[in-house]
């Protein structure tokens, strides 16, 4: 062995590798051949070495490296450009089947879990509210008496007890007719200012197209000092506009609740139509949406709030249909069937 | 309620057009929702509020019309002509509940024929949802519509006495109403009596005993004010709900008894001939004026947020007959009897901002403190829950809270918290008639609905309150339910589909370590059926339902159910502690270790977990357990697999083999168990 024998590998090497051409297994042949870790040629020449003698060894070793890189060098640039070749005629492996995919064939998809539409409703409600700082404020969905009608200015007899036809449990406990007797709760339990909306199952006795026995409201409620029917405007305005779109009109109209004077009707204009007239809006471009009003003083002193310190303003608005409007459900009943195909549309 | 536009337009000066009325009585509270146009005009379907009986008829909601449009309410005139002989010489009014009955107006009439109205009369009836019987009865009608008063006539000469006497039903009395019901009365109703029996129910119905005719000749006209919770409970008793008790449960206008039956003798005497007596028979037991009431302009502009003038609250406030006297920064009004909704300052307000228009008033954001809002940790838990069954891929159902008894029955045996049934007093139905003591009744419903429709892959739960009578106060329990039943890919679910379903969601839900113990029955099948033990309480049941329980909602086909009992979960997971990612290679050793029947997973799994090598990272279960009767006898093969691995470095094959077969030696020591 000698140095001379190193270059004549090296002009072997570079006839290999030019032979080999973009041949990726002949590459892989020469890598083997050359650079292979049992029997390659570097190897040997790596070996042969110790034999040398000691006045050779330094510039034998020098060589050896040098060639050593140019081999490596050289196999990695050419296996490289085999590759790209190779890509680039479209003869690389097929796939992992070894044949082509049908591409437009259906995808398996995981199975996905899904919310209730009621329940993404209310969730989009609270989010806006949490972001105006409301607490979201929960309780009893069997109330007594005082919370759900009395301390609302709801005495016993009134008229208005009429539109909210009631489940009575023995013993004179009812179920909620609407998420209101919280407000009353949380004002009994605690000062202004109170900044709160409460979510919840309600229950009237009635049941129709647009009717059911049981439904889901939210309500809001906000007593402090200074608080001002323009404040109550505002606030339903920026959450009417959030939650549907900017591009809603938002009117307020006289309306009648006990527990609020003076009240509003809350309408926003046809999603659907955009106020040309359609069936949903009844040709009226006009969606009833939600009922607000200030804190009447009766509720006020009821619940123990000093009327003369402080107003604030209260809204309810149904869940169930703002779910049943934005996704054009028909019938309020068929969201509590159980069907989960209503449901995994929400996915 | 039904008006007639041409009507309200007759008592309006000057009368704007349709549209601008329309437009301004939605904005000041009463909603026109229909307008229909026939060949007299339109009639509208407007809202009136249960508060203001005032504007139930049209001169009330004219008034509306007058302060909402800049325009005047023509006045009330009456043009009557009365006979020389005195209506108190004919008939006698006794009020015996003065605080039931603060007014009772009567107007005799004499020498009447009873014809038909006119035309005109009919029509305008009609076109607001009244059918027309007889002048009598038509004008009668009429008033009520125009002027809101109920007025009842009588035939005078079918009472006797002739005397009115207007007190409480005696125990047991029965009166005919002019419907044809006979009706039991009690003490607690208000009836309109001549001298021997009662002869209308006050405020609600006339009598039979004493109903217009075709051969009246002779006529009483009641014009009453009657005590609004003595008709409302009468009317309810009695299942009646008529044009009159409406009003008189909403409240009536005192000082409209004397004008309205002034009105309705005049009428009658021009259509049926007949001559009025002279003077009104009128008992009038009202207590004093109205209180007044004194608003501050500039009070009120703050409540608002809206400058509002002066002259525009005493333009509203005189427009809707509240007589506003102005000083400085003051207004102070007396109500009027028709408003007997106003006896504060803040129902002052809402008439005045009313009649502003809430269009006009800015929407200004109230500038508040800018602290974050929190959510009650009940809604925390119960959407955890929720996301947490989204999660594993089940889609949420929401049923009915109130469920069938029978059902309801089924749900007591469930070993679950819980306590006596709570019952509804007035159910819509008997299938929900009582409050629910578990979700599954519903969600079993939902469940049969979704396989009877065809679903093959049935993935549902429910997350709500369950009710159960308590101490004293109805207890609420929050609890999430799942079912599970076929599969996507056609094979059926299994128990261990719904333990990894369960495990994930206690796992999410943060509930503190559970044990699984057979149990269940009689919801679950016997050999399916697992009770999950927290400590020492069942927090929940899942696995198969019981053959029984199926049957009873038609489920053909294995249906794998679970229900947890939502306060046992903690408060929520701790903040996850990152542990160092292992950067050395793991080495996987397979173990089938062959036991008796009887030995169950959990006794092997902590067995291997104890007895293992500290190397040994996981152990799962590979495959299911393997029985074969013939084969083995009793005996039970199980592989497990054990992924070793050092955290310094690799480790080799050989060191593995031997930690097996050191593992192998401990199980068989401790166990008894062979290894195949």
């Amino acid at each position: 062995m000698s140095i001379a024998r190193l270059d004549s590998v090296r002009a072997d090497f570079r006839e290999a590798l030019a032979e080999a051409g973009n041949d990726p297994e002949a590459l892989e042949r020469v890598r083997i051949a050359y650079a292979g870790q049992r029997s390659g040629l570097l190897r040997d020449l790596a070996a042969a070495l110790r034999d040398l003698p000691p006045e050779d060894k330094r510039e034998y070793g020098r060589r050896l490296n040098e060639l050593k890189a140019e081999i490596q060098e050289a196999l990695a640039a050419a296996q490289r450009t085999a590759l790209e070749m190779k890509v680039q005629a479209g003869t690389g492996r097929v796939g992992v089947t070894g044949y082509p995919v049908d591409v437009t064939l259906p995808g398996r998809r995981p199975p996905l879990g899904a919310q209730h539409p009621v329940q993404l409703v209310r969730r989009r409600v609270e989010s806006i509210f949490l972001r105006m700082g409301y607490d979201v404020e929960d309780g009893p969905e069997i109330e007594d008496d005082w919370h759900n009608f009395e301390a609302l200015n709801i005495p016993p007899d009134h008229p208005a007890r009429d539109d909210q036809d009631t489940f009575y449990l023995p013993g004179g406990m009812l179920l909620r007719t609407h998420t209101s007797p919280v407000q009353a709760r949380v004002m009994e339990r605690r000062q202004p200012p109170i900044r709160i909306i409460v979510p919840g199952r309600v229950f009237r006795r009635d049941s129709d197209l647009r009717h059911s026995p049981m439904f889901h409201q939210v309500e809001g409620l906000l007593v402090d000092e200074g608080i001002t029917f323009s404040h109550l405007k505002a606030t339903l305005e920026t959450f009417l506009h959030a939650l549907f779109s900017d591009e809603v009109a938002v009117r307020l109209r006289p309306g009648y609740f006990p527990f609020t004077e003076p009240s509003a009707e809350v309408d926003i204009s046809c999603i659907f139509c955009r106020q040309a007239g359609c069936g949903v809006c009844s040709r009226s471009g006009w969606i009833e949406i939600l009922g607000a009003g200030m804190v009447d003083p009766r509720v006020f002193e009821a619940v123990g709030v000093d009327p003369d310190r402080y107003t604030g303003f209260a809204f309810g608005l149904g869940l169930d249909r703002v779910a049943m409007l934005v996704h054009g459900v028909p019938d309020l009943r068929q969201m509590f069937e159980g069907d989960q195909r209503l449901t995994r549309q929400f996915a | 309620m039904k008006f007639d536009l041409g009507w309200l337009r007759e008592l309006v000066d000057p009368a704007a057009d349709a549209d601008t009325i329309a437009e301004r009585l939605t904005a000041c509270g009463f909603l026109v929702e229909l307008r229909e146009r026939d060949a007299d005009g339109e009639v509208w379907e407007v809202e009136v509020t249960t508060n203001r009986p005032d504007a139930m008829n049209h001169r009330g909601l004219a008034r509306e019309i007058a302060v909402a449009t800049g325009a005047a309410l023509r006045p009330l005139t009456v043009e009557l002509t009365e006979d020389a002989e005195p209506a108190a010489a004919v008939a006698a009014v006794e009020v015996v509940e003065p605080p039931l009955c603060s007014r009772y107006v009567a107007r005799i009439v004499r020498g009447i024929t009873v014809t038909e109205s006119p035309d005109w009369l009919r029509r305008r009836l009609e076109r607001c949802g009244v059918r027309p019987i007889n002048a009598v009865v038509d004008v009668t009608n009429y008033v009520l519509l125009e002027l809101g008063q109920p007025l009842h006539a009588f035939d005078l000469a079918l009472l006797s006495g002739p005397k009115i006497v207007v007190r409480r039903a005696a125990s047991g009395e029965r009166l005919t109403t002019l419907d044809g019901e006979a009706r039991e009365v009690d003490p607690s109703m208000l009836v309109i009596a001549d001298a021997s029996r009662p002869v209308a129910l006050a405020g609600i119905m006339g009598g039979a005993n004493s109903e217009i005719s075709p051969s009246t000749t002779e006529l009483l006209i009641e014009s009453a004010h009657f005590d609004p919770l003595t008709v409302r409970r009468a009317a309810r008793r009695l299942g009646i709900h008529t044009e009159a008790s409406h009003r008189f449960e909403r409240g009536c206008d005192p000082e409209m008894a004397a004008t309205a039956c002034d009105v309705a003798a005049a009428m009658i005497a021009k259509l049926c001939g007949g001559r009025v007596c002279r003077g009104r028979i009128d008992v009038d037991a009202r207590r004093g004026p109205a209180r007044a009431l004194s608003l501050s302009v500039a009070g009120l502009s703050r409540f608002a947020g809206l400058e509002i003038a002066a002259r525009d609250v005493l333009r509203i406030l005189d427009g809707l007959g509240f007589a506003p006297r102005a000083q400085g920064d003051r207004v102070t009004v007396t109500p009027p009897s028709h408003r007997v909704d106003v006896d504060r300052v803040a129902d002052l307000y809402e008439e005045v901002i009313r009649h502003c228009g809430y269009g006009a008033v800015p929407a200004r954001l109230p500038v508040l403190s800018t602290s974050p809002g929190h959510r009650h940790p009940n809604w925390e838990l119960v959407d955890r829950a929720r996301d947490a069954a989204v999660g594993v891929g089940l889609a949420e159902v929401m049923t009915f809270a109130f469920i069938d008894p029978d059902d309801d029955a089924l749900a007591g045996e469930l070993p679950l918290p819980g306590g006596p049934p709570l019952p509804l007093s007035n159910p819509l139905a008997r299938t929900q008639s009582v409050m629910r003591r578990s979700l599954l009744p519903g969600l079993l419903g939902g469940a049969r609905l979704n396989l009877n429709r065809g679903e093959r892959a049935l993935a549902i739960f429910e997350q709500g309150r369950v009710f159960s009578a308590g101490d004293g106060a109805p207890v609420e329990r929050e609890r999430l339910a799942l079912a599970i039943a076929g599969s996507r890919d056609g094979c059926a679910a299994a128990f261990t589909d719904l333990k990894g379903l369960v495990e994930e969601l206690l796992d999410r839900i943060a509930f503190p370590a559970i044990e699984w113990r057979r149990g269940g029955a009689p919801w679950l099948d016997e050999a399916e059926g697992a009770v999950l033990v927290a400590g020492e309480a069942v927090i929940g049941i899942a696995g198969l339902l019981a053959e029984r329980t199926a049957a009873r909602w038609e489920l053909r086909q294995p249906v794998y159910v679970a229900e947890l009992e939502l306060a046992d979960a903690s408060g929520g997971k701790p903040p996850v502690r990152f542990q160092p990612v292992p950067r050395y290679p793991s080495v996987v050793a397979d173990m089938t270790v062959e036991h008796p029947a009887g030995l169950a997973y959990a006794t092997l799994d902590g067995a291997v977990r104890e007895l293992a090598s500290e190397r040994v990272e996981t152990v799962e279960l590979l495959g299911t357990p393997f029985t074969d009767e013939k084969l083995l006898a009793d005996r039970v093969r199980t592989t497990l697999r054990l992924v070793y691995r050092h955290s310094e470095r690799s480790l080799t094959q050989d060191e593995v083999n031997a930690a097996q077969a050191e593992l192998r030696g401990r199980l068989a020591a401790r166990l008894g168990v062979s290894f195949a």
